[in-house]
């Protein structure tokens, strides 16, 4: 039997529903927010075991690269990636407990709650980054 | 009564039916890696005095057991919960099911080759 599936551009539109933000709620704009920073992850995860391979090379290479990956510039990126990260782990447990059935009405409060610790769990990190 | 954007979220995005066993899989390994990433990064950055900053200090920290064993099983779960996320954002797309098993297969090549990777890794490094 033939399975219909769509077409080219309707596929697009179908993909890209939830990057579509425009006159939607703040819940929408978590979700999208959520897989975009998970996609950035994913590039991330990559970089981080290119990184790592330098430990395989000897003293010599790792070194010198942490050395590089302790100025300033290096220490607001590692600000930016706690930043991604802690969109996606709190945004996610949100959605995973929504879409267990608990808690939809309330997962309102669940974002304000989720973005208040998420700048508080920022601000920590960057004092203790910065005040290293 | 339910507002718009509740009523919207939970048509779109939620299992008001059974849950599929790929999404159980994502939340699980969701869970588990706060688990893992809080005890990979404290004991990172704060039980090694001043952090893991030198090539040695990496090699002492993997010789740990209960470390080697985290770090192995932090490889596996974000690598898993890697490949459920770029597989549930491939899938909607509408991709016919033949598609779908063929991404599928990749992911899992992509996967495994990823954490035999960084299992190799590990035991380079530490041993």
């Amino acid at each position: 039997m033939a399975v219909s599936t769509p077409s080219g551009p309707s596929r697009v539109r179908s993909a890209g529903r939830w990057f579509d933000v425009r006159h939607r709620g703040p819940g929408t704009w978590a979700y999208a927010l959520n897989r975009i920073t998970g996609l950035a992850l994913v590039g991330y995860l990559y970089i981080h075991l290119a990184v790592l391979s330098l430990l395989a090379r000897g003293p010599g290479s790792y070194d010198r690269f942490v050395d590089l990956v302790r100025s300033p510039l290096f220490l607001a990126l590692d600000l930016v990636l706690i930043a991604g990260w802690l969109i996606h782990a709190l945004n996610g447990l949100r959605l995973t407990v929504v879409g267990l059935g608990f808690g939809v009405r309330a997962q309102r409060t669940m974002l304000v709650v989720a973005t208040g610790a998420g700048l508080l769990a920022l601000v920590v990190s960057a004092v203790l980054l910065f005040g290293d | 009564m339910i507002d718009v954007e509740t009523a919207h979220a939970e048509s779109m995005y939620t299992r008001r039916e059974r849950p599929t066993t790929a999404w159980v899989w994502q939340a699980a390994t969701g869970v588990l890696l706060l688990i893992l990433l809080t005890v990979h990064m404290i004991a990172q950055h704060f039980i090694v005095e001043g952090g893991l900053r030198t090539h040695a200090e990496v090699v002492d920290y993997l010789r740990s057991p209960v470390i080697f064993v985290v770090e192995h099983l932090f490889l596996g779960t974000v690598t898993l919960h890697a490949m459920l996320g770029i597989r549930a954002v491939l899938f909607d797309f509408g991709l016919a099911p033949a598609t779908e098993r063929r991404i599928t297969s990749w992911l899992t090549a992509i996967g495994v080759l990823t954490v035999a990777y960084g299992v190799w890794l590990l035991w380079a490094v530490a041993f």
